[in-house]
């Protein structure tokens, strides 16, 4: 018999406090596919993922009932979409690859479809620029589909070209969007040390070396990371932090089993290998599902306030120490998120002034990702964009982890102005960098900031 | 305690005792099995509201009149003290014939009210599901129940959970069923490719 106790902790991780699979994403890779004829080579996309993720959403389901655990998501990754675009082709090019995606990926019922992507870290390619200069349409005019770009690697260093480009295609899907507050930067995500296997969006999308077809699987938690963490302090409110990062990482490890558990039975019933489970503490806007709530419960009442950092490090750390331990197949992006409109407690803060892009900045270097769904002024120019994409690059680069910025400068929104995109990707307060002038000359010098001592390890 | 192993003799016999708990039951118990020679090959062992229950088989080279363990193992304890029952082993249906099984994990958590077993059991039954284990917990007004079941593979378990459901509306109480694995997974240490590789023949 299975111990009772240990039954009823896991029905109550499922039942009340939010445990599920946040994702099983797809990886598939469509290089194959390539073709001089842009519309031969769209339809062959088409029918590829149609034909490898056809039973997905079926068998999640099957499987999540199978468990009493709900699959949130189900998501697809292709390869890089930009070498499609090598060879002279057009914007327009880009728009055709990007409809064949949509349209199969709501064919197969899947939520979003990742990989319209370009690696930039050193140079830019004439294809990888044409797929970054047709964002704005491609993001505007299709539902599902999700970018991202690599501006930066610890090898690499980064191409402050890119960055420059970078921010100024976020401004203009802001305005192409403008009628729904700028959501198409929403699904833009610019990287530095990019993972190639991460399930997450809108960042994922499947990298060079992974299988041809592939299931990752990213598993959240933050509810029951909250409750036993709450557990530990109701039982001992004088419980030092040493405890809490042991409480974590136990309850960490339990939840990244059920995600390999679940991600494990998907591959074998598609037939297909299984990649990673990628253990990230990835809130939503619902009371109960915030990571933000976690640190509120180690007691930084006010987020923001100082430790605030230290109380996302230790987070970080031992959400990876219970992934690791609970299984060799941890990947992806692994650790806490910090994004302010899917965190109802971190939108709060940074709605309360507590929480500045600045302090978010130093939450950055010790949490998994980066600068995460903040919404900026209409008005910001390019070049700030830009230079936040680069600090928070050189965070990454020198730091030798993943970085990334999602940020929406909404079109003819002000600071303290209150911004809503509904479902998972939430609401927010409208913000600003606290110096928003005086490093257009840095910024725009552009070229290439050159790898760190870090890389020469050889 | 629950421990199967094959048996050492020909001849085999089940047995149950039911016993108010105190120190030494076990040891009276297996000292008279002892005396007979009898090996034991399966056991199961627990406490209830302090009232200690073991079943076991046993095994012996010489056939035995199943009254003779009877009285060896009363003898040990006072007079009245304890129940006893002896029987010859007869040994399970062809499992084949059963069909495959899948196992899973009933709970239901709500407000204790009189005839909820009865229904929760009566429709397992119905749906040819077998009960392997189940277990009560009361704390106040509120009762958990916690069963293990083997569920017929041509069943649907959405299905099922679904019935279940609709059977238990009337007690108001929370009611799942899951596979095991996923209580396994989230519990036990050791690779869950093993923990696949065990259970994909159940």
């Amino acid at each position: 018999m299975i111990n009772q106790s240990d039954i009823l902790s896991t029905v109550r991780m499922i039942q009340e406090e939010n445990l599920d699979v946040r994702t099983v994403t797809m990886g598939i890779n469509i290089s194959g596919c390539i073709d001089r004829d842009i519309g031969r080579a769209a339809d062959a996309v088409g029918a590829l993922i149609r034909a490898k993720a056809g039973n997905l959403v079926r068998i999640c389901d099957e499987i999540a009932n199978d468990y009493g655990v709900t699959v949130v998501n189900k998501r697809l990754a292709v390869s890089p979409v930009s070498m499609f675009l090598e060879g002279g082709c057009k914007p327009a090019d880009a728009l055709v690859l990007a409809r064949a995606m949509d349209a199969s990926a709501r064919d197969v019922n899947v939520d979003l479809i990742g990989g319209f992507s370009a690696m930039v870290p050193k140079g830019i390619t004439e294809g990888e620029r044409i797929l970054i200069e047709s964002l704005p349409e491609v993001l505007s005019e299709t539902e599902r589909v999700c970018s991202s770009l690599n501006v930066g690697t610890t090898k690499a260093g980064i191409n402050v070209d890119a960055v420059l480009l970078a921010g100024r295609t976020i401004k203009r899907i802001a305005e192409a969007t403008a009628s729904r507050q700028g959501f198409g930067a929403a699904k833009l995500v610019v990287f530095a040390n990019i993972p190639e296997d991460s399930p997450f969006m809108a960042g994922a999308y499947l990298g060079a070396g992974e299988p041809g077809c592939v299931i990752n699987v990213g598993v959240s938690g933050p509810g029951v990371v909250k409750r036993a963490v709450d557990r530990l302090t109701e039982s001992n409110p004088e419980s030092s932090l040493g405890e809490i990062a042991e409480e974590v990482k136990h309850t960490a490890y339990r939840v990244t089993r059920a995600g390999e558990l679940v991600g494990r039975q998907v591959a074998d019933r598609l037939g297909v290998a299984f990649g990673v489970v990628d253990v990230s503490l990835a809130p939503t806007p619902r009371v109960g599902d915030s990571v933000g709530e976690i640190y509120q419960a180690m007691g930084i009442e006010s987020l923001g306030a100082p430790g605030t950092t230290a109380a996302v490090a230790l987070l970080n750390d031992a959400v990876k120490k219970g992934g690791a331990f609970a299984s060799s197949s941890v990947g992806g992006l692994s650790g806490a998120f910090i994004p302010v409109m899917e965190d109802h407690a971190l939108s709060e803060a940074v709605a309360a002034g507590t929480l500045t892009v600045e302090k978010l900045e130093a939450m950055t270097a010790v949490c998994s990702v980066g600068l995460d769904m903040v919404l900026l002024p209409g008005d910001t120019p390019a070049t700030v964009l830009s230079g936040i994409i680069l600090d928070e690059a050189a965070i990454g680069v020198m730091t030798r982890k993943t970085t990334a910025v999602r940020i929406i400068p909404v079109p003819g929104k002000s600071m303290g102005e209150y911004v809503d995109f509904g479902g998972l990707f939430g609401s927010g307060t409208v913000t600003n960098v606290t110096c928003p002038h005086g490093s257009d000359r840095f910024v725009s010098r552009g070229g290439h900031i050159p790898a760190p001592i870090q890389s020469l390890t050889n | 305690m629950s421990k199967e192993t094959n048996t050492s003799h020909p001849h085999r016999y089940a047995l149950s005792v039911l016993v108010a708990d105190r120190v030494g039951i076990m040891r009276d118990i297996t000292a008279a099995l002892m005396e007979l020679n009898a090996d034991i090959d399966g056991i199961s062992q627990t406490v209830v509201a302090s009232y200690f229950t073991i079943i076991a088989t046993i095994s012996t080279s010489t056939k035995m009149d199943t009254e003779v363990i009877r009285s060896a193992i009363e003898s040990k304890f006072h007079p009245d003290e304890a129940s006893v029952v002896v029987r010859p082993y007869r040994a399970p249906g062809n499992p084949q014939r059963q069909g495959r099984r899948k196992p899973y994990v009933v709970t239901m958590i709500g407000e204790n009210q009189s005839g909820l077993l009865a229904a929760v059991t009566a429709f397992l039954c119905e749906k040819k599901i077998n009960i392997e284990d189940w277990y009560v917990q009361f704390a106040g007004s509120m009762v958990t129940h916690i069963g293990e079941i083997t569920v017929p593979d041509k069943l649907d378990i959405r299905q099922v959970q679904d019935e279940l459901e609709q059977a238990l509306a009337s007690f108001g109480l929370q009611s799942r069923i899951q596979h095991q694995n996923i209580f396994r997974a989230t519990n036990e240490i050791g690779p869950i490719r093993a923990l696949l590789a065990e259970t994909s023949h159940d």
